[in-house]
């Protein structure tokens, strides 16, 4: 099954925020809670990335190219880019898998393609 | 609210010490006594951000004032990430210019170097986002990178105008008998030899190694006081004139202008609005360097230069000892060294020295007006400090 | 007599090119030449690695003790095709690193010591040591171990060299790891580093003399801070062994 990451949409001013926060960022009028999920799209392009050497013991490889980039719904998620030679501004299209393991769990989050 | 001074300063090496972090934290302390000859306090705090980790101690400043023998003075941890030395001095500053307390004393102490450098690495990404940043392994340097990247494509800085801060930095350094770095470096052997590669890798796309601050241990204090007590040590006197904090987004993702830093600017405003000056008043000021990039971006947004021109005044000479505006003159955390919860306490104590005239063959002729910026997470919470010399 | 015992004695040293020297531009502009010396030179070269031997932090004392033998051995005639090359910036000794030939196809690099407090040749050392095995000598691979966490780090990690556990590896039998030809081939640009040759003055410079480091790894300041939290957690030892080392 095909798995997503979710903004939270206020249930009083519709406005979507991601990552969660307590108080609607728009409003401050909220409830505990009072939040719809609304699935992050899963299409943006670049706006920057690097190549990180020495990345975290938990991650075998030598070099992790992590990037920011913004959906074509406003948000912007930072990322995981399995993308050998990325440009700023390049169109990418993301799918959302393991991207950190430790002992026991395993972390989802979005890797990014070029699209 | 009373006006507050600086009536005792006190640092030790940054460098890696040997010593546990009770004594890194007890030893600058001690000096700071010594050199105002005050024997009590009222209240410390001690800044500090890997204790409970690196160091397996939780509640450091009740360590620190029994090692101190100081009780039954109150005593608090202030843990701000990377800002945790100036978020103590600005505690300290309350407690002084409320009324509450007459004699505080601020400790900044850091022994990360207790544990080996990856878990040091990790205990400083645990300022991420946990949900939407550290999962992908982002590391501080990532991020750094990222918005050096961003910062290039958008004003034109480059890996030399880079290159230029550590150097500088660098060679301030090698004045400062306890900065962490005594190694001048050239932009031939860092970026133009062909063994510039191996003697400057990258670390995080366009970063490099010597765009990147040490892990460094040390411990620096700062005694604040009201003007009476202040007076009676027979030191010029320094008033610690301004302070502004300020926050933004948790996550870098979420910043409104990717290459802004509104929390610098924001700090920067509140603490020269408090202080009653302007950028251009400052002489001298010691910019949070953790990363090369940072020097120069902090630099446009507090207000010594346009956005965007931060690196055009540094490739003119304007930022060096000597020059109009010197930053960093101690080093910075670049050469200086980066024992994170000491790095705020350091900064104030170096521009203290300058204040005094006391920074031998760094100072800063006729330094009146001196400001610090202590950056901490990435950029989501800055603390910035405006000192002055009064007589 | 003597003469047959040593004949028995000495191993046969396989005839084998020598490391052309050549030399890198470091991060402050300094020249580091990295060149061979032979046996004449070591009885130079062992009073500058001795005082590491008492450097009780970073595995100085492990590694310097190390060498410090293997030297010796070397010098001694009592060990088989050891190579020994050093790293001098304006003649003064800032690195020395050895390794040994087992057949012609593996060699076995030995260790990597730095004598400049800070200094960061332990890459461009390693680089030139693994140049030599691989493209002067043209061996198969080099077995590899570290003593510290930092050269395991940069070597074993970063080059992704392959595990050889079974070979126990001849300083003190711990499981090795091997940089293939195949390895070296795709860190090229990383491993081969400096340029050749070096200038004649210089050379001529670094040959003259091997002059002692200006600023070596010292001992801590206080001889007991190192080992205080480890091994002595309420400080009454050391507080009574300083007293006596201070004769108060």
């Amino acid at each position: 099954m095909e798995k997503n990451i979710y903004a939270y949409k206020c249930k009083r001013c519709g406005h979507v925020q991601y990552p969660y926060r307590t108080i609607c960022r728009n409003c401050h009028d909220n409830d505990h809670n009072e939040f719809d999920i609304v699935p992050l799209s899963k299409k943006g392009k670049i706006v920057t990335f690097t190549h990180l050497y020495n990345p975290p013991s938990d991650f075998e490889t030598v070099c992790l190219t992590l990037g920011i980039v913004e959906l074509d719904d406003g948000n912007r998620v930072t990322c995981q880019l399995n993308i050998p030679k990325p440009k700023m501004g390049m169109k990418v299209a993301g799918k959302v898998e393991v991207v950190r393991k430790d002992e026991y769990n395993k972390y989802y989050g979005f890797v990014f393609y070029e699209a | 609210m009373r006006e507050v001074y600086v009536a005792g300063i006190g640092i030790t090496s940054f460098t890696r010490l040997e010593y546990p972090l009770v004594e890194i934290a007890a030893y600058p302390g001690l000096m700071a006594m010594k050199e105002s000859r005050i024997k009590s306090i009222d209240q410390l705090y001690v800044a500090n951000m890997g204790a409970s980790r690196a160091n397996r101690q939780t509640g450091l400043a009740s360590a620190v004032i029994d090692h101190m023998s100081l009780t039954p003075a109150g005593a608090e941890t202030i843990e701000n990430g990377p800002a945790s030395g100036a978020s103590a001095i600005k505690q300290g500053f309350l407690g002084v210019a409320s009324g509450m307390y007459d004699t505080v004393m601020v400790i900044g102490a850091e022994r990360m170097r207790e544990v080996n450098n990856l878990e040091a690495t990790d205990i400083v990404a645990s300022l991420t986002h946990p949900l939407v940043e550290y999962i992908y392994g982002v590391t501080l340097p990532s991020l750094a990178g990222m918005f050096a990247r961003l910062y290039m494509d958008k004003y034109g800085v480059t890996s030399r105008h880079l290159g230029m801060v550590a150097v500088k930095n660098h060679k301030h350094a090698m004045d400062n008998f306890y900065a962490h770095l005594h190694e001048e470096i050239t932009l031939e052997g860092i970026l133009d030899s062909k063994d510039a590669l191996t003697n400057n890798p990258m670390v995080a796309d366009p970063l490099r190694y010597y765009d990147c601050c040490p892990v460094s241990d040390g411990g620096a204090c700062l005694i604040l006081t009201t003007a009476d007590i202040a007076k009676k040590t027979g030191k010029p006197m320094v008033r610690l004139a301004g302070v502004g904090q300020a926050t933004d987004t948790h996550a870098v993702q979420d910043r409104k202008n990717p290459t802004d830093l509104l929390a610098v600017r924001e700090a920067a405003k509140k603490s020269f609005a408090m202080a009653a000056l302007k950028p251009k008043d400052v002489h001298v000021a010691e910019l949070h360097d953790a990363f090369t990039i940072l020097e120069i971006v902090e630099s446009e947004e507090v207000g010594f230069f346009e956005k965007g021109q931060g690196h055009i005044a540094l490739q003119e000479g304007y930022t060096k000892l000597g020059g109009k505006l010197p930053i960093n003159p101690s080093g910075g955390l670049k050469a200086k060294g980066h024992p994170v919860g000491a790095t705020g306490v350091g900064q104030a104590q170096e521009i203290v020295l300058q204040l005094r005239g006391e920074a031998g063959k760094r100072q800063v002729k006729n330094a009146k007006v001196g400001f610090t910026c202590n950056f901490g997470g990435f950029g989501n919470n800055v603390v910035c400090l405006t000192f002055v010399r009064e007589n | 007599m003597a003469i047959d015992l040593e004949k028995i004695l000495r191993p046969v040293d396989t005839p084998l090119p020598e490391f052309p020297a050549k030399y890198m531009i470091l991060a402050g502009s300094e020249q580091l030449v990295i060149r061979q010396v032979s046996r004449e030179e070591i009885p130079d070269i062992l009073p500058y690695v001795e005082p590491l031997m008492h450097v009780e932090r970073d595995y100085y004392d492990v590694v310097a003790a190390r060498v410090y033998s293997e030297l010796l051995a070397y010098y001694n005639y009592r060990v088989q095709d050891e190579y020994v090359l050093v790293a001098q910036i304006e003649g003064e000794l800032v690195a020395v690193v050895n390794g040994r030939i087992v057949n012609k196809d593996v060699g076995m690099s030995l260790h990597t010591l730095g004598l400049r407090r800070g200094l960061r040749v332990g890459a461009h050392a390693f680089a030139a040591k693994m140049e030599y095995h691989i493209d002067i000598l043209g061996q198969k691979e080099v077995l590899i171990v570290a003593e510290s966490p930092i050269g395991f780090r940069r070597w074993m990690i970063e080059y992704k060299l392959e595990k050889r556990f079974e070979i126990p590896h001849e300083l003190g039998g711990c499981p090795s790891w091997a940089l293939t030809k195949n390895l070296f081939d795709k860190a090229r640009n990383s491993l081969i580093v400096g340029t050749r040759p070096v200038p004649e003055a210089l050379l001529a410079k670094a040959k003259a003399a091997i002059l002692a480091p200006s600023d070596p790894p010292k001992q801590a300041v206080d001889l007991l801070a190192a080992t205080r939290s480890l091994n002595d957690s309420t400080g009454t030892i050391l507080l009574s062994q300083r007293t006596k080392l201070r004769g108060k």
